[in-house]
Parts: C-alpha cells; sequence; structure tokens
C-alpha cells in the first residue's frame, strides 16, 4: 500500500473511507463517555471516600459533581452512541461487507448477546438515575454500578473480538470448525486495553464542558453544599479528572505500541510507510497539545476555556487519526481490490444528493431544537 | 472466499424463525414509537388550547413510556434486526444495504433528530412553553414517521421492485408498486398501536379519577378512526403484489392464509371495538381489556409480517434473490459448476459423518436449505420428505420449483444433489455410523435428466411463459 490514506485512494474508496472514518468518530466519543462514565461510577460507588467540606458533613464520591453528571446523562449517551453508531455500521457494510458478515456469522450467538446486554444496561442506567435508588443498600448500588460498566466492557470485548476476526480471513474456517474465536489472546488483550484507556481522555473532555456548565447552575447542589464549597468540589473534580484523562492517555499510547508490535510485518511497514505515517504524526502532536492541555487544566484552579477548546479539538483530531490507522491495518490484511470494486460500485447507486439535502435539512432542524430548549421560555 | 458465508446450526430452530421474532418484536416496537409521536402531538393540543386539560398529565406519563420502551428496545431491536439478517441471509441483508445504503443513511439523519427533539422534550417540557413542547414533539413526531418512510421503500421494494428490475433506478425501486399502500397501511397500524397503548397508560396514571380517564380513552380513540380505511389499504396492497404471492396469501398455502386471516381477524376485532364501543358509544375499557386488545394488535402484526415475509417465496428479494441468498442468474452456472466445491469451510462435527458423499450433502443442505429449514428440527426436511421413497426424493428435488412452487430452483450438479439425498437418507435412518459410499451413475444420470426437464427458472416465470 503505496498511497497516503485516504486521498493516495482511488475517488469512491477514498469518500466511503472518509465518511465511514468521520461517522465512527462521532460513534466512538459519544461510546468512550459511556464505557468510561460508567466505570467511573463504578469505581466511586466501590470506593466512596468522602471530602471534608459539605455544611452536612462529608460528601460521599457518589454525590460529587462528577457522578451526578454522569447518573443524569448516561442514559441520553447511551442512546446518542447507539444512534451515532448506526451510520458506521452502515457503511462498514458497503466497504468489508465479506469480513464484517464472516466474522458475525462465526461468532454466532456470541455476537447477538450483545443486542440484550444492552438493553439490560439501559435500563439500569435509567434505574441508576432514578430517585429509588437512594433508598437501596450500598450492596445493591454497587451491584448495579458493577454490571452496568461490565455490560459495558462484555460489549467493547464482542466488538473487539468481532474486529480481530473479521482481519484473519485465513482463520475463518478453522475458526468455524472450532467455535473458537480469539486467535490471538495478547493481540486481543492490548487492542481491548489501548481502546479502553483511550475512553477516558474522551469522556474526561466532555466532563470538563459539563462541570463548567454546573458551575452557573446553582439548583443542581444546593441539597449537599454551600455555593463556596461546590465550587472548590467542582474545580477539584475537574483537575481530578483531567489527572485521570492524562495517565490514561499516556497508557492507551503506550498500549497502542505495544499493539503495533504484534502487527504482522507487512501492516507495521504500511502504517510506518506513506499510507501511515502522516496519520501517527498527526496521533502523537494531538495527542501533545492534549497532554499539555490537562497538565494545564490540572494545575489551573479555574480551568482555562481557551485550552479547554484546544484540548477539545485535539482529541477530535486525535479520535480521527487513531480511527484512520485502524482503516490503514484492516485494508492492509483485506482483499484491496475486492474492497475497491465494490465501493466503485456502491457509488453508482444515486441517493447521495438526497442524504445531503437531507442532512443539511435535519441538522438545521436538530440545531432548532436546542436553540427552543437553550431559550427556555417560562411555561 | 467470495460468495461464501459460514452457516450456523440454530438446533431445532430455523434461522427464519429467529429472524421472526427479532423483527415482529422490532416492527411492534418501532410502530408504537410512530404512532406515539402523533398521538402526543394531539395530546398536547387539546391541553394547550383548553379543550382537555386532562391531556396534560397524559402527555407527561406517555412520553415516559415511549422513552423507555421505544428509545431503548426499539433503537436497540433495530440494531438487532440488522444483526439477525446477517446470521440468517448475510447474501440479503448486503444486496439490500448495498442498493440502498443512502436512503438508510437518510433514515439515520432523521433518527438523530427523533432522538435529540425527543430528549429534548422529554428533560425540558416542563421548563418550556405549551408552544414550544408542540413544536418539539411535532419535530419528534415527523422524525419517527420519516424513518417509517424511508424503510418501508426497502421493504416493499423486496416484494414488488417494479420498473427498478429494468431501469436500477433508486427511485423507482424506492416509490415501488408496494410503497403507498404499504406506507399508508402501516400508519395506520401505528397510530392504532399508540392509541391502545394509550389506553393502557391512562389506565395505570394513580391521578386520573374515572371520568378524567373515560375523556381520555375516548380521546385516544381517535386515533384508532383512520382503522375504517384498513380494508381499502389493504385491498390495495394485495393487488399490488405478484399473482403468485397472492397467491399464496389467499388460499395457495395454508399456513400462509392462516396467519393472513389472522391478521385480518385481529384487526377486525379492534376495529370494531375502537369504532363501535369507544368512539360511538363512548364506552369505558379498562386496563385489562386495554391490554387485551393490545395483545391481538401484536397477533396482528405477528400475522402480518410473517405474511409479508413469506409471500415473497421462493424470493428474498423478488427476481433478484432466492431465500437461499442464491441469484436466479447462478443457478445454470451451479449446476455445472457445483454449489459447494468453493466452499471453505467444513461441516462441523464432519468427523461424525460416515463418508464424503454425505459430507457433501451436508454441505449442500447448508448451502441450499437451511436458512428455512432444518435437518430434524422445526420445518424439517427429514419429516416434510418422509413419504416420499429414494426416488422421488430425487425427482421431487431436481424438479423443486415444480413440486412446490414456492421453492427455488436446485443450483447444484446431479452429484450434488444425490448426496443432499444421501445426507437426508442417513439422518433419517437415525445417522448410523456407516454408510454406503459412492454413486450409481445411472442414478446421476437419471437426476440429470430431471434437472434438465425442470430448467433453471423458478416456477412463476415458466407459468407466465
Amino acid at each position: 500500500m503505496n498511497q497516503m490514506f485516504p486521498i493516495g485512494f482511488e475517488g469512491p474508496l477514498a469518500f466511503y473511507l472518509v465518511v465511514y472514518v468521520l461517522t465512527l468518530v462521532v460513534h466512538v466519543f459519544l461510546m468512550a463517555y459511556v464505557l468510561a462514565g460508567s466505570l467511573w461510577l463504578a469505581w466511586v460507588t466501590v470506593f466512596p471516600k468522602a471530602t471534608a467540606g459539605s455544611i452536612h458533613g462529608e460528601i460521599p464520591r457518589t454525590k460529587h459533581p462528577a457522578a451526578r453528571i454522569l447518573r443524569d446523562w448516561l442514559p441520553f449517551a447511551l442512546s446518542g452512541a447507539i444512534t451515532a453508531g448506526v451510520a458506521p455500521l452502515l457503511f462498514i457494510q458497503i466497504l468489508y461487507q465479506q469480513q464484517f458478515y464472516t466474522a458475525n456469522v462465526l461468532l454466532g450467538w456470541r455476537w447477538m448477546v450483545v443486542i440484550p446486554v444492552l438493553v439490560m444496561a439501559f435500563y439500569l442506567l435509567y434505574i441508576m438515575k432514578s430517585k429509588i435508588i437512594s433508598q437501596w443498600s450500598l450492596g445493591i448500588r454497587i451491584g448495579l454500578s458493577i454490571c452496568v460498566a461490565g455490560s459495558f466492557l462484555f460489549v467493547a470485548f464482542c466488538w473487539t473480538t468481532n474486529h480481530l476476526l473479521s482481519l484473519n480471513a485465513s482463520q475463518w474456517p478453522v475458526a468455524y470448525e472450532t467455535g473458537d474465536a480469539v486467535q490471538s489472546l495478547p493481540a486481543l488483550s492490548l487492542r481491548l486495553a489501548t481502546w479502553i484507556t483511550g475512553t477516558f481522555p474522551a469522556m474526561g473532555v466532555l466532563m470538563s464542558w459539563q462541570l463548567r456548565g454546573m458551575k452557573s447552575r446553582t439548583d443542581s447542589w444546593r441539597d449537599v453544599a454551600s455555593d463556596v464549597n461546590w465550587l472548590t468540589l467542582i474545580e477539584d473534580e475537574d483537575r481530578r479528572i483531567a489527572w485521570v484523562s492524562l495517565a490514561a492517555m499516556i497508557a492507551s499510547l503506550i498500549l497502542a505500541f505495544c499493539y503495533f508490535l504484534t502487527l504482522p510485518e507487512e501492516v507495521r511497514s504500511n502504517l510506518t510507510g506513506t499510507a501511515g505515517i502522516l496519520w501517527i504524526a498527526v496521533l502523537l502532536s494531538s495527542s501533545g497539545v492534549m497532554i499539555t492541555g490537562l497538565i494545564r487544566q490540572r494545575r489551573s484552579h479555574t480551568g482555562s476555556k481557551s485550552w479547554l477548546i484546544a484540548v477539545t479539538g485535539a482529541l477530535f483530531v486525535q479520535l480521527t487519526a487513531a480511527a484512520s490507522l485502524r482503516e490503514i491495518i484492516r485494508l492492509t490484511q483485506a482483499d484491496l481490490s475486492a474492497v475497491v470494486q465494490s465501493t466503485k460500485a456502491a457509488a453508482e447507486i444515486g441517493g447521495l444528493v438526497m442524504f445531503l439535502v437531507f442532512t443539511v435539512l435535519n441538522a438545521g432542524l436538530i440545531a432548532f431544537c436546542l436553540w427552543l430548549v437553550r431559550r427556555k421560555q417560562a411555561p | 472466499m467470495n460468495n461464501f458465508y459460514p452457516v450456523n446450526d440454530y438446533g431445532p430452530l430455523m434461522p427464519g424463525l429467529v429472524m421472526a421474532g427479532v423483527a415482529i418484536v422490532h416492527v411492534f416496537l418501532a410502530q408504537f414509537a410512530v404512532g406515539g409521536g402523533l398521538l402526543l402531538c394531539y395530546f398536547q393540543w387539546l391541553a394547550m388550547t383548553g379543550r382537555s386539560e386532562t391531556a396534560r398529565i397524559f402527555v407527561n406519563g406517555y412520553f415516559r413510556i415511549l422513552v423507555l420502551i421505544s428509545f431503548v428496545l426499539g433503537a436497540l431491536t433495530g440494531v438487532g434486526i440488522w444483526f439477525t439478517s446477517i446470521q440468517v441471509s448475510a447474501p440479503t441483508i448486503g444486496q439490500m444495504v448495498f442498493n440502498f445504503h443512502w436512503v438508510w443513511a437518510t433514515e439515520w439523519t432523521f433518527f438523530c433528530l427523533e432522538v435529540v427533539a425527543g430528549y429534548c422534550f422529554y428533560r425540558y417540557h416542563t421548563q418550556l412553553s405549551d408552544r414550544t413542547n408542540l413544536t418539539l414533539l411535532i419535530l419528534y413526531a415527523f422524525a419517527a414517521w420519516m424513518s417509517l418512510f424511508w424503510i418501508n421503500g426497502i421493504l416493499s421494494w423486496q416484494l414488488t421492485p417494479g420498473d427498478w428490475l429494468a431501469s436500477r433506478s433508486l427511485i423507482d425501486g424506492f416509490l415501488n408498486p408496494g410503497f403507498w399502500p404499504s406506507l399508508l397501511f402501516r400508519t395506520i397500524v401505528c397510530m392504532t398501536l399508540a392509541s391502545l397503548i394509550g389506553c393502557i397508560v391512562v389506565n395505570v396514571i394513580p391521578s386520573l379519577d374515572r371520568t378524567q380517564r373515560q375523556e381520555l380513552i375516548n380521546r385516544a380513540a381517535h386515533l384508532m378512526i383512520p382503522m375504517l380505511a384498513m380494508p381499502v389499504l389493504g385491498v390495495w396492497y394485495l393487488l399490488t403484489m405478484p399473482d403468485d404471492s397472492r397467491g399464496w396469501v389467499l388460499g395457495g398455502s395454508p399456513a400462509m392464509m392462516l396467519f393472513f386471516m389472522i391478521s385480518v381477524g385481529a384487526s377486525l376485532a379492534i376495529g370494531s371495538y375502537a369504532l363501535i364501543g369507544l368512539w360511538m358509544q363512548k364506552l369505558y375499557i379498562n386496563g385489562a381489556t386495554a391490554t387485551l386488545l393490545l395483545f391481538m394488535a401484536f397477533g396482528a402484526t405477528a400475522g402480518g409480517e410473517f405474511v409479508r415475509e413469506g409471500s415473497r417465496k421462493p424470493y428474498t428479494i423478488r427476481h433478484v434473490m432466492y431465500s437461499n441468498g442464491i441469484r436466479p442468474d447462478e443457478v445454470a452456472d451451479l449446476r455445472i459448476r457445483g454449489c459447494v466445491t468453493d466452499d471453505p469451510y467444513p461441516v462441523v462435527h464432519e468427523k461424525d459423518l460416515p463418508n464424503d458423499t454425505v459430507t457433501v450433502g451436508a454441505k449442500v443442505f447448508r448451502k441450499q436449505c437451511a436458512v428455512c429449514h432444518t435437518i430434524d428440527g422445526s420445518n424439517a426436511v427429514v419429516h416434510l420428505t418422509a413419504s416420499w421413497d429414494e426416488d422421488q426424493m430425487r425427482m421431487n428435488i431436481a424438479k423443486l420449483q415444480q413440486t412446490k412452487p414456492f421453492m427455488p430452483p436446485f443450483a447444484g450438479t446431479a452429484q450434488e444433489l444425490e448426496s443432499l439425498v444421501q445426507y437426508i437418507l442417513w439422518v433419517e435412518s437415525g445417522r448410523p455410523s456407516s454408510w454406503a459410499q459412492g454413486m450409481n451413475p445411472e442414478t446421476v444420470s437419471q437426476i440429470s435428466r430431471w434437472l434438465d426437464e425442470a430448467g433453471t427458472e423458478p416456477a412463476e416465470a415458466r407459468s407466465i411463459r
């Protein structure tokens, strides 16, 4: 593969790759918020170490700003992640139909089970959001939060298994005969760990924005703390999350490098060659911006909005670079001529203009909905 | 490895049943979501114009149910249907996605609008003016109905591709002959389901007294009035169906006719109750009766979906792809080349099979039969062929499209057909550890003659000629 991804490829292939990667990034961002957010919630529920400073005594971490925001927003974020996931799920079927379908079928029930698991996790999120949960024992609350986080980890495991299986066409007959879907445990573990740790910066960035918004909504904390204490708590929480994001991102980069070492030689040379080198550079430089921004955020007492904007921008660039590198790995292991052929044929099917028109229309209507809500006319 | 997908064995369940189960649940929930949006708009309007203050209480309670059921189960079973379709017939869903990916992508933009408008209402409706709330609900209902609009074009195309077959134009395929009757019919079904669930919700809202409940129930029943148009739309839809498909529904296939009658009967009962009882006589309906009617509506939906799926036989996409994922224009080639010659996947538990002939037969079964049949579970080939003697079995399979016109033609060599027969007989005989190897050349020649006599075209094409 001597072409730069994706602009060096033939028009239709490059076009579908761009559409796929961009829609995937939106899905990954929301998915990351859900996965890291549920892990965060499970952590603070299991270890609800209190912090001094409340007018009512010590405030357990489950009542801290981040936990409150997560309980409130995770159901919607999951809904958004699933909805956003429909688009890349559609374009993957144009780009890699044979690979994706075969991996799906080979996993069979083990793949299909992600649906009931997600349904269960969805309802549990609503239960965790409800007021009734505060009346339940700590054991049940711990069980629930672990169950939710475990469900999302399980779905992540299934996706990773599916993806790795789809890359390895030569192993499909063996996988079919033996039922063994995991060909390389180290590769699976490293890839999964890379993604899981990589979800925290995304959650951290969105959480930082939400915490900034929370500062101005005094009605959301009146029940637990005085204004001053609560503001301090929000700032502490913001710094704590920045720290966790920073540590997780560095871990993710190290794990990604380890995963890189497990890849076949041909894939590695494509990643470090014309196809991928620019994306590696983009990934590292955007990570650099994020690291700098997160360090400043951690040191700052008030949090810098301009740095938060920079970190947010860098996050999306980083996710795009990571998704592009992911596709270079996949394209190296796929039958490239078949992918070129199928995308060429797909590009001849009509409907793109219609899609663009309705995308603009619906984006406008979505903006209109948000504007209506922001206006908040009194009833 | 192109064109070969592994096929899973679901034990006694045939993959089609798995698909039907997920599809019916999803269709039911998705239609509730569409109708729910319309019902909420109506009730919000009633509340804000002062026609019914009680309607405001209902809107808040009903939307919570809608979010919890539709946003969660509806959305996820929608993804589940995609996954299930891949399990059942990867070539079919692949072809549908290929032809209509921009339609699906367009539908996705409406999903996004639906989720945002829905959540904005769900989260902020108590802080918003009536007018803003109605606007959000209208946008939600519009987006939900548009998702029906788009998917309806793809689903109706499977049975009635119409001019698309010649033109390959997206518009011809999307606005196919079955599009409008199907869309209008489904819209009425959506409103009916929403209305029935509305009646249940009214009965469980604790703050309402009996008079208020009765008022809301009678208002909700207004959405069932369009059921009056169902017979006309049903006939219109039947008229757009291909002759042979309509024939299965109207008596040609006892199972299909039975499900059709269940669907018609249940719809008739619900419609009569709604029109005479709730609308004309303003009767009260309690939660138990509303739930019973909803179950009947589920039965009607299930029956209708079964008929819609079944009436496409022997195709999954008419004139484009047979139920087993083989294309009509591939059959002649597969008769020469063989349908499992390039199959890279071994038979699971291959060592348990007595010889190569039976193994090839198992592969042929997997490739051509397994999507609709099991070997000895539900809709089992062993049971369906139990009364045939060996030669009859060979001839009936060789002339499959004539034996049963809703079956596709056999798409393999004479040797593969004989292997399939041997596999069926081996299972029928209790899977003995040893089984006669080899084939009688005369038998193979006879099968070849039968295959030639039957031709490679489906029964419908031959009958038209």
